[in-house]
């Protein structure tokens, strides 16, 4: 067999390269850069837009009913990302542009700006250096199906689209104590969000076209228009009640739009569980290997297999396990290394767990390559721990395995016979909680990019957790 | 959609038209290759480098030069004939990404030789490249 025949094995630095610098990534934003704007000189084009590196600036659409609060969620957007924010108001009081100018005009006339003018200095402002270098945040833009399908042939699409929404009568309400502060243009409300300096205070106005009717009438329309613009951003949509505080609305938003969104990058996953004893690692663990064909890397489980496999490490290993001592990590790492460096693991992905306890073992692991692509803790309270395992029993007779609560044996006489393992002792789980404990801080800071996990609900819930925080890309900070 | 067809019909006809898929292809398997600590600015380079070769018509650096061909052709003819089968230089094209998997080659009975081998790798990537 030649190396025609043989299936090429893809050294793992590829992928782990891929993975950390985003590489698919940055060929799909320049492949559909490319297709939106088909250039001649199609080298230039891409030599230019590498060079912008703008391919995670903030593009944003937000959408709500009036009186939702999408005026000021995008100004505190603005200000915490640095970007730009384009209003119809701020588009049309541009200068030096007559298209601005006969805008203006046709707004005071009938109070809206008509969809092609409004479209195209959307373009105009969208093209300007500040908006491609910080992104641009469009307030209260596409109001109708059309705007939005002109916006979208223009080769202009948003990453992030937020729709506020809230139940019609407290928007009714929420309007009428709508005021305006004419120096800066921000909106206050007379009972949720009050000025505490005084002059804000004296020179609030009450802005026109606030009472019922009207707010009332704004509404019908808004229905009318938001129920046909959802279908165009299918994947990027996301609805948030506006009918909660302000910065609570604020908090979400901002949270969903610094998560990237599910890219098509082939993913290897290599998953890390950490937790204190009794958390359920082996479970999910278990769950995932089965649901995503990961290999399942026990490291108490590999030291014992060794053992009894009467390998070369396994007679090294012996020993420890007779005098009941922690194996020495320089040896557990050998045999860690074995079997990771194993073609089913490099091709299908691991998930790994008890180890690392420590930092030490951690630094050993991360300097040998094996740099696991999403770590987990698992929080269990104690007391919960405590009762996962103080109340487990097995049946020496049939081998069967139950817990005094969530699986109680059938009969008396099964009960009667049970036994208890010494290692789910209550002194000696805490003993191990208190070890866990005291090493997981650095474990934590070590691991900047972990998720921690609510291991006290139901195994499904907590597998459900794991699975998304592995499907989603890790959210990015802020810089 | 009518509108929706053509205009998908224009960009595939672009994509055609620049060869836009066999140099993605390319960088992104330098890029994995070479693996650079900073990928945007090795792009750049790289593209500076092609945008060069095209206006000067000088000969661009080529992922595979003859010391790589004649490395490959070696792994394949392990017997030391001289020369290789239909089917492995069908495969090595293949994933040399110098040949679409549905494209007929003829076989004209005589096994492959190291040089009809050579030149017909230049041949393709001299193809692939000039669209640029």
């Amino acid at each position: 067999m030649d190396a025609t025949t043989a299936p090429h094995h893809i050294p793992p630095e590829m992928s782990q390269y891929g993975e950390e610098n985003h590489i698919f990534e940055i060929m799909q934003n320049m492949l559909e850069q490319l297709l939106i704007h088909q250039p001649k000189d199609p080298i230039l084009f891409m030599i230019n837009h590498l060079q912008l590196d703008n391919d995670n600036v903030p593009k944003i659409v937000i959408l709500g009913p009036p009186a939702s609060g999408k005026t000021t969620i995008a100004m505190w957007l603005c200000k915490h990302l640095n970007s730009n924010l384009l209003t119809v108001e701020n588009l049309i009081a541009k200068e030096f542009s007559s298209l601005a100018a006969a805008a203006r005009k046709h707004y005071q006339i009938n109070k809206r700006v008509p969809s092609m003018q409004l479209v195209r200095l959307i373009q105009d402002r969208v093209s300007e250096d500040d908006c491609v270098r910080r992104g641009w945040i469009l307030d209260g833009i596409p109001e109708t199906r059309e705007q939005a399908l002109m916006i979208q042939t223009v080769g202009i699409t948003p990453r992030h689209v937020i729709v506020l929404s809230a139940p019609d009568t407290v928007l009714i309400e929420r309007n009428l104590g709508k005021r305006i502060d004419p120096q800066t243009g921000e909106i206050y409300h007379t009972t949720f969000d009050w000025p505490s300096e005084s002059e804000i205070q004296d020179r609030l106005i009450v802005p026109v076209g606030i009472s019922e009717l009207e707010t009332a009438g704004k509404l019908l329309e808004y229905h009318r228009n938001i129920v046909r613009i959802f279908p165009s951003y299918p994947k990027i949509l996301k609805v948030i009640s506006a009918d909660q505080p302000c910065v609570d609305v604020f908090y979400q938003a901002l949270t969903y739009v610094q998560t990237n969104h599910r890219s098509n990058a082939p993913f290897t996953p290599r998953v890390l569980l950490c937790g204190p004893m009794g958390s359920g690692k082996s479970l999910q663990a278990a769950l995932l290997a089965q649901k995503y064909s990961l290999v399942n890397v026990c490291c108490g489980q590999l030291l014992k297999e060794a053992v009894a496999d009467k390998s070369k490490f396994g007679e090294v290993i012996q020993p420890f396990f007779e005098k009941d001592m922690a194996v020495p990590d320089s040896l557990i790492m050998k045999v860690l290394s074995e079997r990771l460096n194993q073609q089913d693991c490099i091709q299908k992905g691991w998930v790994l767990h008890g180890f690392p306890r420590d930092l030490d073992q951690a630094l050993m692991m991360d300097s040998l390559g094996y740099k696991p692509n999403r770590v987990f803790f698992l929080n269990v309270p104690f007391d919960s721990v405590l009762e996962r395992l103080t109340l487990r029993r097995t049946d020496p007779i049939t081998g069967e395995r139950y817990h005094l609560m969530y699986k109680p044996p059938p009969t008396t006489e099964i009960q009667d016979r049970l036994l208890q393992n010494p290692k789910d002792a209550e002194e000696h789980v805490k003993f191990k909680m208190d070890l866990f404990y005291r090493n997981a801080a650095e474990l934590e800071e070590f691991y900047g990019q972990a998720l921690t996990i609510n291991g006290d609900q139901d195994p499904y819930t907590v597998f459900e957790y794991i699975e998304s925080g592995i499907i989603n890309p890790l959210p990015q900070k802020v810089p | 959609m009518e509108a929706g067809g053509s205009r998908e019909r224009e960009a595939r006809n672009y994509l055609e038209k620049h060869r836009i898929m066999e140099l993605l292809k390319y960088l992104t398997s330098v890029l994995l290759f070479i693996r650079p600590e900073k990928p945007r600015e090795y792009l750049i380079a790289i593209l500076e480098k092609l945008r060069i070769a095209k206006a000067t018509g000088v000969a661009f650096p080529f992922f595979m030069d003859h010391s790589n061909i004649t490395a490959m052709f070696d792994m394949m003819d392990s017997s030391k004939k001289g020369t290789i089968s239909f089917v492995q230089y069908k495969e090595a094209l293949k994933t040399l990404g110098l040949c679409p998997a549905d494209e007929v080659l003829k076989d004209d009975g005589h096994a492959i030789t190291l040089d009809k081998f050579k030149s017909e790798v230049n041949k393709r990537t001299q193809e692939i490249w000039s669209a640029f």
